[in-house]
């Protein structure tokens, strides 16, 4: 068996007997007593998560602004220090290399955190397009920082955390949480309220301690999934990849074609005007079956798509998913059917957001 | 921690005989505990027939589905609707309450070939210091 990568906490959660398991390469909790448990710790108290195997690279330099708007679909130009954004990483194609956060942390200083997938191409298509630019140098912080998030609808009533919550949504600022220095950032993957900060390798195992005193619930990988595909949020590598483009996978909000040249702009312009031939869905099963990634789309007898994430909701109480079918069925309200193993099942297309806060949809 | 005087197989399932050659199956603590979160029991119809290490069912939990083989071959007699409506059961009493199927054996003597609690024991602990 190959070696998996470990995060600087990697022995607080083997010390809490977490069930263990590979996530794109890395060694991380999938859950640590029971993913529903964890999942109700998040939307009712507070829960955190080891988000260490997220890359974070550092990017600065006097044109470090000016290239990260040759490369990522949105301007950084109106980011104000201290304030963070989501935006995509295209091909010359405008398929998605990844989604990622981009923090504008000082002048001439910005921070990417992507996800733990595809590295080495990933910073491969970074050099390529800085062209060596002397102005323009980048740092791969992952290895020698960790990062946890924390996440629920109490956060701002934990006392390490109270301080913090000034901080607007996507705000980010380096601060303090108990005498630990961090950077941290008002975001989440979950759809509740909450932070997730960088600290140093040393600091985190504290730092986890310390949250944990406070009653925030330790939650593994199990969670995270049900709680982002809750709150429609996608899952890079597999609800989009280098094969879609932004505008079938409901992520045009994230390209801004202002008067900048970036890489894929050409492309993504041409397929906006041409139009797209799939579309991602929310669907909602019928009966009590759960479709899950990789599983068929039918509609009237003939395959037309597939499941790319699926699973139970706690909050809907049913079994959700996202997947691809072409535009003209993916409407609200359609029924389609899903080959759940060698049945074909009902399933109805709904809005992908099936959980907002304070409650299900 | 299995109960004794109960079979088991490799797949992590187990069978009880009762009296009048019917025996009561379900799943063990081992693979309720690798499952996590059990929250849909896809159990055979009462009156299916089937047969010792084929599939019968299916168990999805929150993360994952695991097929259910038969320990045994016969006629599904009985499903437990009280698990059905309540998965989480299985989780919580795997040997108890959380039983799944009924089954009228129709070759009894296949129990033979199964493996005792001491055995089943054994056998998870190997398991447990694999990986």
């Amino acid at each position: 068996m190959h070696s998996l990568r470990k995060t600087p906490l990697n022995r607080v959660h083997h010390d809490l007997k977490a069930r263990m398991g590979d996530f794109a390469g890395w060694e991380l909790p999938i859950w640590f007593t029971s993913i529903l448990e964890e999942h109700k710790a998040v939307r009712s108290w507070a829960g955190m998560f080891d988000v260490s195997d997220m890359g974070r690279i550092w990017v600065s330099g006097k044109k470090a602004g000016q290239f990260l708007d040759k490369v990522l679909t949105r301007s950084v130009r109106r980011l104000e220090i201290g304030s963070s954004q989501l935006c995509l990483l295209c091909l010359e194609d405008g398929g998605i290399l990844d989604d990622l956060w981009v923090y504008h942390v000082g002048v001439d200083e910005y921070l990417l955190v992507w996800n733990a997938g595809h590295t080495e191409r990933k910073l491969g298509w970074l050099f390529r397009w800085s062209e060596s630019d002397p102005d323009v140098t980048f740092r791969n912080a992952t290895d020698d920082t960790a990062m946890v998030a924390v996440q629920g609808s109490a956060v701002c009533q934990l006392g390490s955390m109270r301080t913090l919550c000034n901080l607007p949504r996507f705000g980010h600022t380096r601060g303090k949480i108990d005498r630990f220095e961090v950077l941290v950032a008002r975001t989440g993957y979950t759809g509740e309220d909450g932070f997730e900060f960088i600290s140093s390798t040393g600091d985190v195992s504290p730092l986890w301690a310390i949250l944990m005193n406070e009653g925030v619930k330790p939650c593994g990988l199990g969670a995270r999934d049900v709680l982002r595909l809750e709150a429609g949020m996608l899952l890079s590598g597999q609800d989009m990849d280098a094969s879609t483009n932004p505008f079938e996978a409901g992520l045009a909000w994230l390209v801004e074609f202002d008067t900048r040249d970036f890489v894929g702009k050409t492309s993504l312009l041409e397929i906006r005007r041409q139009g797209i031939r799939r579309k991602l869905i929310g669907f909602k099963m019928k009966g009590r079956e759960i479709a899950r990634s990789g599983y068929p789309i039918f509609n009237s007898g003939q395959k037309v798509g597939g499941v790319t994430s699926g699973g139970y909701s706690p909050a809907v109480g049913i079994g959700i998913g996202l997947g691809y079918v072409p535009v003209e069925l993916a409407i609200i309200g359609n029924e389609i059917e899903i080959l759940i193993r060698d049945k074909l099942v009902s399933a109805q297309i709904v809005n992908r957001k099936f959980y907002k806060k304070g409650g299900a949809e | 921690m299995n109960p004794k005087g109960y079979k088991y197989t490799r797949e992590h399932e187990w069978i009880c005989l009762e009296p009048g050659n019917t025996g009561k199956t379900g799943l063990t603590k081992y693979a309720e505990t690798q499952l996590g979160d059990i929250v849909f029991l896809d159990l055979p119809a009462p009156g299916t027939e089937v047969e010792q290490f084929k599939k019968m069912g299916e168990i999805e939990s929150v993360k994952a589905v695991s097929d259910f083989f038969s320990p045994a071959s016969g006629k599904v007699v009985e499903i437990n609707a009280k698990a059905v409506d309540e998965p989480k059961l299985v989780n919580e009493d795997p040997y108890g309450v959380g039983w799944l199927v009924r089954l009228e054996l129709s070759k009894p003597s296949e129990l033979d070939a199964l493996m005792t609690s001491e055995v089943y024991d054994k056998y998870v602990d190997s398991l447990s210091h694999e990986s």
